[in-house]
Protein backbone atom coordinates (compact mmCIF):
# COMPACT_ATOMS: atom_id res chain seq x y z
CA UNK A 1 0.00 0.00 0.00
CA UNK A 2 3.00 2.52 1.25
CA UNK A 3 4.28 1.95 -2.31
CA UNK A 4 1.27 2.64 -4.22
CA UNK A 5 0.28 5.63 -1.74
CA UNK A 6 4.47 7.26 -2.62
CA UNK A 7 4.15 6.63 -6.78
CA UNK A 8 0.36 8.45 -6.56
CA UNK A 9 1.55 11.11 -4.56
CA UNK A 10 5.04 11.25 -6.36
CA UNK A 11 3.72 11.11 -9.51
CA UNK A 12 1.51 14.49 -8.73
CA UNK A 13 4.17 16.37 -7.13
CA UNK A 14 6.46 15.97 -9.86
CA UNK A 15 4.01 16.57 -12.53
CA UNK A 16 3.61 20.07 -10.73
CA UNK A 17 7.12 20.96 -11.03
CA UNK A 18 7.15 19.38 -14.35
CA UNK A 19 4.09 21.89 -15.70
CA UNK A 20 5.89 24.88 -13.88
CA UNK A 21 9.12 24.08 -15.59
CA UNK A 22 7.33 23.39 -19.07
CA UNK A 23 5.86 27.26 -18.46
CA UNK A 24 9.17 28.48 -17.30
CA UNK A 25 11.26 27.39 -20.29
CA UNK A 26 8.65 28.42 -22.31
CA UNK A 27 8.76 31.66 -21.07
CA UNK A 28 11.98 32.16 -21.16
CA UNK A 29 12.31 31.28 -24.64
CA UNK A 30 9.88 33.44 -25.91
CA UNK A 31 11.44 36.40 -23.60
CA UNK A 32 14.53 35.30 -26.00
CA UNK A 33 13.22 35.39 -28.87
CA UNK A 34 11.56 39.19 -28.73
CA UNK A 35 14.78 40.52 -27.03
CA UNK A 36 16.84 39.02 -30.06
CA UNK A 37 13.99 40.86 -32.12
CA UNK A 38 14.17 43.67 -30.38
CA UNK A 39 18.23 43.82 -30.47
CA UNK A 40 18.42 43.66 -34.13
CA UNK A 41 15.13 44.10 -36.20
CA UNK A 42 15.55 43.46 -40.02
CA UNK A 43 14.63 45.99 -42.43
CA UNK A 44 11.12 47.03 -42.57
CA UNK A 45 9.97 44.18 -40.15
CA UNK A 46 6.79 45.57 -38.25
CA UNK A 47 4.64 44.04 -35.72
CA UNK A 48 3.36 41.31 -38.00
CA UNK A 49 6.98 39.59 -39.19
CA UNK A 50 7.93 39.99 -35.08
CA UNK A 51 4.85 38.08 -34.63
CA UNK A 52 5.54 35.53 -37.17
CA UNK A 53 9.56 34.89 -36.04
CA UNK A 54 8.71 34.79 -32.71
CA UNK A 55 5.75 32.09 -33.34
CA UNK A 56 8.74 29.94 -35.69
CA UNK A 57 10.99 29.97 -32.73
CA UNK A 58 8.36 29.13 -30.41
CA UNK A 59 7.34 26.33 -32.83
CA UNK A 60 11.29 25.35 -33.36
CA UNK A 61 11.34 25.08 -29.50
CA UNK A 62 8.06 22.90 -28.80
CA UNK A 63 9.72 20.24 -31.19
CA UNK A 64 13.20 20.81 -29.49
CA UNK A 65 15.54 18.55 -27.93
CA UNK A 66 15.65 20.95 -24.55
CA UNK A 67 11.93 21.12 -24.09
CA UNK A 68 12.43 16.81 -24.11
CA UNK A 69 15.17 17.59 -21.50
CA UNK A 70 12.29 18.25 -19.11
CA UNK A 71 10.73 14.49 -19.09
CA UNK A 72 13.91 14.50 -16.52
CA UNK A 73 12.24 15.74 -14.05
CA UNK A 74 10.27 12.05 -13.96
CA UNK A 75 13.11 9.98 -14.36
CA UNK A 76 15.85 11.67 -11.95
CA UNK A 77 13.59 11.30 -9.05
CA UNK A 78 12.67 7.20 -9.06
CA UNK A 79 16.26 6.70 -10.09
CA UNK A 80 17.14 8.69 -6.93
CA UNK A 81 14.58 6.61 -4.92
CA UNK A 82 15.80 3.36 -5.87
CA UNK A 83 20.05 4.44 -5.31
CA UNK A 84 18.37 5.54 -1.37
CA UNK A 85 16.37 1.81 -1.60
CA UNK A 86 19.78 0.17 -2.82
CA UNK A 87 21.89 1.68 -0.12
CA UNK A 88 19.73 1.73 2.74
CA UNK A 89 19.55 -2.17 2.25
CA UNK A 90 21.79 -3.68 0.86
CA UNK A 91 25.15 -5.26 3.20
CA UNK B 1 5.92 43.99 19.96
CA UNK B 2 8.79 44.09 18.31
CA UNK B 3 9.85 41.37 20.10
CA UNK B 4 6.66 39.43 19.42
CA UNK B 5 7.07 39.84 16.10
CA UNK B 6 10.95 38.66 15.74
CA UNK B 7 9.46 35.27 17.99
CA UNK B 8 6.96 35.06 14.97
CA UNK B 9 9.47 35.20 12.50
CA UNK B 10 11.96 33.07 14.38
CA UNK B 11 9.31 30.39 15.12
CA UNK B 12 9.21 28.98 11.29
CA UNK B 13 12.45 28.66 10.65
CA UNK B 14 13.17 26.77 14.01
CA UNK B 15 10.30 24.45 13.24
CA UNK B 16 12.42 24.25 10.02
CA UNK B 17 15.84 23.53 11.59
CA UNK B 18 14.16 21.05 14.15
CA UNK B 19 12.35 19.12 10.97
CA UNK B 20 15.86 19.10 9.17
CA UNK B 21 17.86 18.15 12.57
CA UNK B 22 15.51 15.47 12.98
CA UNK B 23 15.31 13.95 9.76
CA UNK B 24 18.70 14.59 8.06
CA UNK B 25 20.79 11.49 8.88
CA UNK B 26 23.85 11.52 11.08
CA UNK B 27 26.95 9.78 11.98
CA UNK B 28 27.67 8.21 15.26
CA UNK B 29 31.32 6.77 15.88
CA UNK B 30 30.09 3.92 18.72
CA UNK B 31 30.35 0.76 19.99
CA UNK B 32 27.09 -1.58 20.10
CA UNK B 33 27.09 -3.11 23.68
CA UNK B 34 24.24 -5.68 23.27
CA UNK B 35 21.22 -5.19 21.46
CA UNK B 36 17.27 -6.25 22.40
CA UNK B 37 13.87 -6.23 21.43
CA UNK B 38 11.14 -4.53 23.77
CA UNK B 39 7.20 -3.69 23.51
CA UNK B 40 7.00 -0.13 23.07
CA UNK B 41 3.10 1.00 24.30
CA UNK B 42 2.73 4.41 22.57
CA UNK B 43 0.96 7.28 23.65
CA UNK B 44 -0.41 9.83 21.67
CA UNK B 45 2.80 12.14 22.19
CA UNK B 46 5.43 9.96 21.44
CA UNK B 47 3.63 8.01 18.91
CA UNK B 48 4.64 10.18 15.98
CA UNK B 49 8.43 9.37 17.02
CA UNK B 50 8.24 6.03 15.91
CA UNK B 51 7.40 4.53 12.35
CA UNK B 52 5.04 2.28 11.37
CA UNK B 53 5.19 -1.76 11.98
CA UNK B 54 7.55 -3.57 9.63
CA UNK B 55 6.66 -3.33 5.89
CA UNK B 56 4.30 -6.38 4.84
CA UNK B 57 3.28 -6.61 9.08
CA UNK B 58 -0.24 -5.37 10.38
CA UNK B 59 -0.72 -2.18 12.23
CA UNK B 60 -1.27 -2.32 15.97
CA UNK B 61 -1.35 -0.01 19.04
CA UNK B 62 1.90 -1.41 20.47
CA UNK B 63 4.59 -3.69 19.08
CA UNK B 64 7.86 -4.67 20.16
CA UNK B 65 10.77 -2.62 18.49
CA UNK B 66 14.23 -3.76 18.19
CA UNK B 67 17.20 -1.24 20.21
CA UNK B 68 20.36 -1.32 20.22
CA UNK B 69 22.59 -0.56 23.11
CA UNK B 70 25.82 1.58 22.19
CA UNK B 71 28.58 3.51 23.94
CA UNK B 72 29.48 6.43 21.47
CA UNK B 73 31.96 9.05 21.01
CA UNK B 74 30.76 12.15 22.12
CA UNK B 75 30.95 15.35 19.87
CA UNK B 76 30.42 19.22 19.22
CA UNK B 77 27.78 21.05 17.00
CA UNK B 78 26.23 18.13 15.61
CA UNK B 79 29.29 16.01 15.16
CA UNK B 80 31.63 18.28 13.25
CA UNK B 81 33.75 18.48 16.41
CA UNK B 82 34.89 15.39 18.09
CA UNK B 83 35.28 14.88 22.11
CA UNK B 84 37.15 12.43 24.06
CA UNK B 85 34.47 11.95 26.49
CA UNK B 86 32.19 8.33 25.81
CA UNK B 87 28.46 7.83 26.87
CA UNK B 88 25.47 5.39 26.30
CA UNK B 89 23.64 5.80 23.32
CA UNK B 90 20.05 3.36 22.96
CA UNK B 91 19.28 3.56 18.93
CA UNK B 92 15.79 1.75 17.86
CA UNK B 93 15.85 -0.13 14.91
CA UNK B 94 12.81 0.36 12.72
CA UNK B 95 11.66 -0.26 9.33
CA UNK B 96 10.63 3.78 7.65
CA UNK B 97 9.16 1.39 4.60
CA UNK B 98 7.96 3.83 1.65
CA UNK B 99 7.25 6.85 2.70
CA UNK B 100 8.67 8.93 5.69
CA UNK B 101 11.25 10.00 6.78
CA UNK B 102 12.41 8.84 3.01
CA UNK B 103 15.10 6.21 3.91
CA UNK B 104 13.37 3.36 2.58
CA UNK B 105 14.31 0.86 4.63
CA UNK B 106 13.10 -2.65 5.01
CA UNK B 107 15.84 -4.35 6.39
CA UNK B 108 15.41 -4.27 10.13
CA UNK B 109 16.07 -7.68 10.88
CA UNK B 110 19.55 -7.81 9.00
CA UNK B 111 20.45 -4.81 10.69
CA UNK B 112 19.70 -6.29 14.12
CA UNK B 113 21.66 -8.93 12.66
CA UNK B 114 24.49 -6.87 12.45
CA UNK B 115 24.12 -4.70 14.99
CA UNK B 116 24.54 -8.05 17.44
CA UNK B 117 27.58 -9.07 15.43
CA UNK B 118 29.12 -6.08 16.05
CA UNK B 119 28.47 -6.63 20.04
CA UNK B 120 31.93 -5.76 22.00
CA UNK B 121 33.56 -5.86 25.29
CA UNK B 122 35.69 -3.66 27.36
CA UNK B 123 39.04 -3.88 25.71
CA UNK B 124 38.27 -5.71 22.80
CA UNK B 125 36.74 -2.91 21.28
CA UNK B 126 34.71 -2.91 17.57
CA UNK B 127 33.87 0.48 16.37
CA UNK B 128 31.33 1.10 13.94
CA UNK B 129 29.86 3.91 12.42
CA UNK B 130 26.08 4.00 13.31
CA UNK B 131 23.67 5.93 10.41
CA UNK B 132 20.85 7.31 12.17
CA UNK B 133 17.93 10.17 12.08
CA UNK B 134 15.93 11.42 15.18
CA UNK B 135 16.42 12.58 18.70
CA UNK B 136 16.88 10.75 22.06
CA UNK B 137 14.60 11.97 24.81
CA UNK B 138 14.67 10.24 28.12
CA UNK B 139 10.98 11.99 29.40
CA UNK B 140 9.36 10.94 26.46
CA UNK B 141 11.04 7.71 25.40
CA UNK B 142 11.78 8.73 22.29
CA UNK B 143 14.84 6.80 20.37
CA UNK B 144 16.99 7.88 17.12
CA UNK B 145 16.63 5.30 13.93
CA UNK B 146 19.52 3.53 13.20
CA UNK B 147 19.96 3.23 9.09
CA UNK B 148 22.93 1.80 8.97
CA UNK B 149 25.86 -0.11 10.77
CA UNK B 150 29.45 0.20 9.49
CA UNK B 151 32.72 -0.79 10.97
CA UNK B 152 36.06 0.85 11.23
CA UNK B 153 39.16 0.36 12.15
CA UNK B 154 39.02 2.62 15.85
CA UNK B 155 36.99 5.44 16.65
CA UNK B 156 39.69 8.36 15.68
CA UNK B 157 37.82 7.86 11.41
CA UNK B 158 36.71 11.23 10.15
CA UNK B 159 33.18 11.10 8.89
CA UNK B 160 32.45 13.09 5.65
CA UNK B 161 28.06 13.32 5.38
CA UNK B 162 28.33 13.49 2.04
CA UNK B 163 24.42 13.36 1.93
CA UNK B 164 23.75 16.12 3.64
CA UNK B 165 26.55 18.21 1.73
CA UNK B 166 24.55 17.74 -1.24
CA UNK B 167 20.70 17.89 0.42
CA UNK B 168 22.12 21.41 0.90
CA UNK B 169 23.98 22.19 -2.25
CA UNK B 170 20.18 20.92 -3.99
CA UNK B 171 18.28 23.16 -1.52
CA UNK B 172 20.71 26.54 -1.94
CA UNK B 173 19.91 25.50 -6.16
CA UNK B 174 16.26 24.97 -5.93
CA UNK B 175 16.04 28.44 -3.98
CA UNK B 176 18.14 30.03 -7.18
CA UNK B 177 16.12 28.14 -9.26
CA UNK B 178 12.59 28.90 -7.61
CA UNK B 179 13.23 33.01 -7.19
CA UNK B 180 14.19 32.71 -11.14
CA UNK B 181 10.46 31.25 -11.50
CA UNK B 182 8.78 33.57 -9.84
CA UNK B 183 10.58 36.43 -11.22
CA UNK B 184 10.05 35.88 -14.91
CA UNK B 185 6.28 34.75 -13.53
CA UNK B 186 5.99 38.17 -11.90
CA UNK B 187 7.70 39.98 -15.04
CA UNK B 188 5.76 37.96 -17.54
CA UNK B 189 2.56 37.47 -16.32
CA UNK B 190 1.56 39.67 -13.40
CA UNK B 191 3.11 42.98 -14.26
CA UNK B 192 1.44 43.77 -16.96
CA UNK B 193 -1.92 42.65 -15.89
CA UNK B 194 -1.11 45.46 -13.04
CA UNK B 195 -0.39 47.85 -15.78
CA UNK B 196 -3.15 46.86 -17.74
CA UNK B 197 -5.35 47.79 -14.29
CA UNK B 198 -3.65 51.19 -13.97
CA UNK B 199 -4.73 52.34 -17.31
CA UNK B 200 -8.02 51.06 -16.68
CA UNK B 201 -7.68 53.18 -12.87
CA UNK B 202 -6.37 56.26 -14.80
CA UNK B 203 -9.50 56.19 -16.89
CA UNK B 204 -12.08 55.74 -14.35
CA UNK B 205 -10.19 58.37 -12.36
CA UNK B 206 -9.82 60.81 -15.02
CA UNK B 207 -13.64 60.31 -16.26
CA UNK B 208 -14.90 60.88 -12.21
CA UNK B 209 -12.08 64.45 -12.28
CA UNK B 210 -13.99 65.57 -15.53
CA UNK B 211 -17.61 64.83 -13.70
CA UNK B 212 -16.63 66.37 -10.58
CA UNK B 213 -15.05 69.56 -12.47
CA UNK B 214 -18.85 69.57 -14.11
CA UNK B 215 -20.63 69.34 -10.64
CA UNK B 216 -20.25 72.94 -9.16
CA UNK B 217 -22.88 74.40 -7.80
CA UNK B 218 -26.75 72.79 -7.05
CA UNK B 219 -27.62 73.28 -11.07
CA UNK B 220 -24.15 72.10 -12.12
CA UNK B 221 -24.63 69.21 -9.92
CA UNK B 222 -28.43 68.54 -11.63
CA UNK B 223 -26.87 69.13 -14.99
CA UNK B 224 -23.85 66.83 -14.33
CA UNK B 225 -26.50 64.08 -13.58
CA UNK B 226 -28.13 64.67 -15.79
CA UNK B 227 -24.89 64.39 -18.46
CA UNK B 228 -24.14 61.11 -16.90
CA UNK B 229 -27.38 59.79 -18.39
CA UNK B 230 -26.23 61.22 -22.26
CA UNK B 231 -24.69 58.85 -24.59
CA UNK B 232 -20.96 59.22 -24.45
Amino acid sequence: MGLIRLVVLGFIGLSVVYFAISIFSRSIRREKLEKEWDANPPEGGDMATRATYIKEGMAAYESGFRKKLIVLVYIVPPLFVAAILYLTNAQ
Amino acid sequence: MRILKIILKALPLLFVFGLLHYVLPQHDIARVTSTEVIRQDFTSFNRIFYAQADSGAAEHPTRDIRFAYTERQKTFLFGFIPRDARGVMVYRNEDTGWIWPPYFKFDSSDLQAEAAAAVSVDGAEKWVVITHYGWRNKFFSIYPNAIGVREISGPDVRIIPWFNLFFFAFMIVAYFFIRAMWRQFRERSVDPLLQDAGEVWDKVDGHADEASAKARGVFGRFKAWLATWRKK
